[in-house]
């Protein structure tokens, strides 16, 4: 810059004297045109050192600043540890277990065989009973069997069971029938250990993924034998074994299973408008969170009454903001059940089972929450994929037809009633069935709420309703006392195979439930999250059975006073008891 | 007395409903979503002030005194760093809440 300025001086200096000569003038002009010029190019590096200089802070704007990235900002990690205690007890009624009826006629035949290969069949040799010879007999059995499986619709059933020698083997299997006299099953300890680990990320403005890691199981076990009368015909088709929807709700292995992980996308358009896609928040609603001691579910989640099952899916919800209707909201959602695989292949014919859904929640605020739903199921299995049951390995073999779902409900807040707050709830909910001609072959030729074991049944839409209320009272000293009541009717049937419950689903019970607990919080100063907390539950149910097969859509039910010695392929309960103590801790 | 032709009439109403239309855009609900950077409760607990921090407008301080949302507050159901839908009022230099809640989704 320096020698510029001299450069300048020079040549103002030489255009300011006057005596200068002519040829000396041209010099001069040429050196000032060259400064000129000198000039004009170092004003047009600064120029763009300038807009360099722009450019790079408007790019280190547009960037997040470090403390913007920092894990605080965009992470949130949470979750839960539970240790449950359970006294179990109940009483059963008299039944014949088909699946143990099935294998002891197998097994005696067998050994009819082998005690005397060409000989008549002690079983079936008589003339009146098809004159078989031994070997004859095993193989009726098995070609049954095979034939059964065959069986796809109702009038398949009929016709199926009509045939003379198909008749006579149903008529025979009662010498091999296994009958179960009622039994009163007991456990006076089961323990059980639940760690839930979440985690929300806000990936980018108005995107984020919200997961969660659950791990249950049962103390001294890596399975779920323990609730589904390991070793005998289960009680409940819920708590037949785990399945995709059961996956960690029932105990059943120190496996962590990825229970939750969807991506939710807001704001949409600049609305209060939400895209959210993955394995659902469809387990634990509302208003089972009092019991469970958890806050609300929000937008999220599903009517406990209605759906209580991990579903992979996904929602479009939208939430106006109506000042006379604070918190209100819609969404649809839709969840797949079950994954057929290839279909128009010669080996399946079996659907896919899909779940749709529209809930409009008209008011959300603490003294008051109302929603309503619909859903319906599509293309219901006869029995969800399951390993190693009592049945063995189970997979859906029939597709029954759809089921329809309304429910309507409300919770509130009273605050200050008397020296605590009171949480109260009332929900209805209603199921409709439409059955197709298909039956379960697997299942004796039931169908949609329809038939019995060997009874076939013509398919005919059945209706169930159900009532669920209860209560709960907050204390100043953190201590909550609830009441619950639930009444289920004989053709009620929900879709709440994951409620946290050990004998089965009470909210899919045919009959009554009563339930009382008690939850104590410690009032320990919160560390890892303003909400973290610890608390001791101690709670009572009892089930009280009207009717068989509650949370099962297969077959018709039976009056429990009227079970007496029927085929069944689970175990009927008449009632039930449960008494559990929690210590949970929430971080 | 003239009365005013029905022409006359229909642009007196369209420029009154003009003049409310300019009058209901000045009096206007404004609408920010933005995480909440700070949370004051008043000493009574009976208001608060919550400001967001929004990339355009900036920081906008919003005056809660809805019963449900200064609850909200209390037990921490909304607290600083949560995304929030606000619509309020601004009324003498005041940002006076209409409704103020987590964004929703899920």
């Amino acid at each position: 810059m320096s020698r510029i300025l001299s450069r300048c001086v020079a040549a103002a200096l030489l255009a300011a004297t006057p005596l200068a000569a002519t040829a000396a003038d041209d010099e001069i002009m040429r050196r000032i045109d060259s400064l000129s010029r000198e000039i004009e190019q170092l004003k047009a590096q600064l120029r763009a050192n300038d807009e360099k200089v722009a450019k790079a802070v408007e790019e280190a704007r547009a960037q997040p600043k470090r403390d913007d990235r920092s894990l605080d900002r965009w992470l949130t990690i949470g979750g839960d540890y539970r240790f449950r205690y359970d006294y179990l007890s109940g009483e059963t009624a008299a039944f014949t277990d088909v699946s143990s009826t099935f294998n002891n006629a197998q097994q005696r035949l067998m050994g009819d065989f082998f005690a005397n290969p060409t000989g008549l069949s002690a079983f079936f040799g008589a003339p009146q009973a098809g004159g078989m010879t031994t070997s004859q007999a095993l193989s009726a059995l098995s070609g049954f069997q095979q034939a059964m499986n065959g069986v796809r619709t109702y009038n398949d059933a009929t016709a199926f069971l009509s045939q003379p020698q198909n008749a006579g083997l149903v008529q025979g299997l009662g010498m091999f029938a296994v009958p179960v006299d009622s039994y009163k099953p007991k456990n006076e300890s089961l323990y059980t250990n639940r760690l839930r680990l979440d985690l929300h990320a806000r990936a980018t403005q108005d995107v984020s993924v919200t997961a969660r890691l659950l791990a249950y199981k049962v103390f001294g076990a890596q399975d779920d034998d323990a609730v589904v009368n390991g070793g005998a015909a289960p009680f409940f088709a819920d708590r037949v074994g785990v399945f995709d929807g059961t996956l960690a709700h029932v105990p059943s292995s120190s496996f962590l299973a990825v229970d939750r992980a969807y991506a939710t996308w807001s704001n949409i358009a600049g609305r209060d408008m939400w895209f959210s896609v993955g394995r659902r928040p469809s387990t634990n609603g509302a208003p089972g969170n009092l019991r469970l001691n958890e806050p609300r579910p929000g937008n999220g989640g599903t009517p406990a009454l209605l759906v209580d099952y991990a579903f992979d899916g996904m929602t479009l919800g939208y939430a106006p903001d109506i000042d006379g209707l604070p918190g209100a909201y819609g969404k649809i959602c839709y969840g797949r059940g079950f994954e057929s695989g290839l279909r128009h292949t010669p080996a399946n014919s079996i659907q896919d089972t899909d779940m749709f859904g529209v809930s409009v929640v008209p008011i959300d605020t603490d003294k008051l929450r109302v929603w309503t739903q619909w859903n319906r199921g599509f293309h219901i299995f006869d029995a969800p994929v399951m390993q190693g049951t009592f049945f063995g390995n189970t997979a859906p073999k029939a597709d029954l037809g759809n089921i329809d779902w309304f429910g309507a409900g409300a919770m509130g807040t009273i605050k200050k009633a008397g020296p605590g707050d009171l949480n109260w709830f009332a929900d209805v909910g209603l199921s409709v069935t439409h059955p197709n001609d298909n039956v379960s072959a697997q299942f004796g030729f039931q169908g949609l709420l329809t038939g019995g074991f060997f009874a076939p049944e013509a398919p005919s839409s059945k209706r169930g309703n159900a009532i669920y209320v209860g209560a709960r009272y907050d204390l100043p000293s953190r201590t909550k006392l609830g009441l619950e009541y639930n009444h289920g009717s004989k053709n009620w049937i929900t879709f709440a195979p994951a409620a946290d419950d050990m004998w089965t689903a009470k909210l899919g019970t045919r009959g009554n439930v009563y339930e009382a607990y008690v939850i104590q919080e410690l009032d320990a100063k919160p560390i890892s999250s303003f909400t973290s907390k610890a608390f001791f539950r101690l709670g009572f149910q009892h089930y009280d059975f009207d009717y068989t097969g509650s949370n099962n859509w297969v077959g018709a039910p039976v009056r429990i006073s009227d079970v007496n010695g029927q085929l069944m392929t689970l175990t009927p309960l008449k009632n039930a008891y449960n008494v559990y103590g929690t210590f949970e801790v929430k971080f | 007395m003239k009365f005013p032709s029905p022409l006359a009439l229909m642009v007196a109403a369209a420029c009154a409903a003009g003049a409310l239309l300019v009058t209901s855009a000045r009096a206007e609900d404004a609408t920010i979503v933005a995480p909440v950077t700070r949370i004051e409760l008043a000493a009574d607990g009976k208001s608060a002030k919550a400001t967001l921090k929004d990339e355009k407008s900036g920081e906008v301080t919003v005056t809660i005194t809805d019963d449900l949302t200064l609850d909200k507050f209390k037990d921490k159901r909304i607290q600083e760093g949560d995304e929030i839908r606000a619509r309020f009022d601004k009324k003498d230099g005041r940002n006076s809440s209409k409704s103020f809640k987590k964004t929703a989704g899920c």
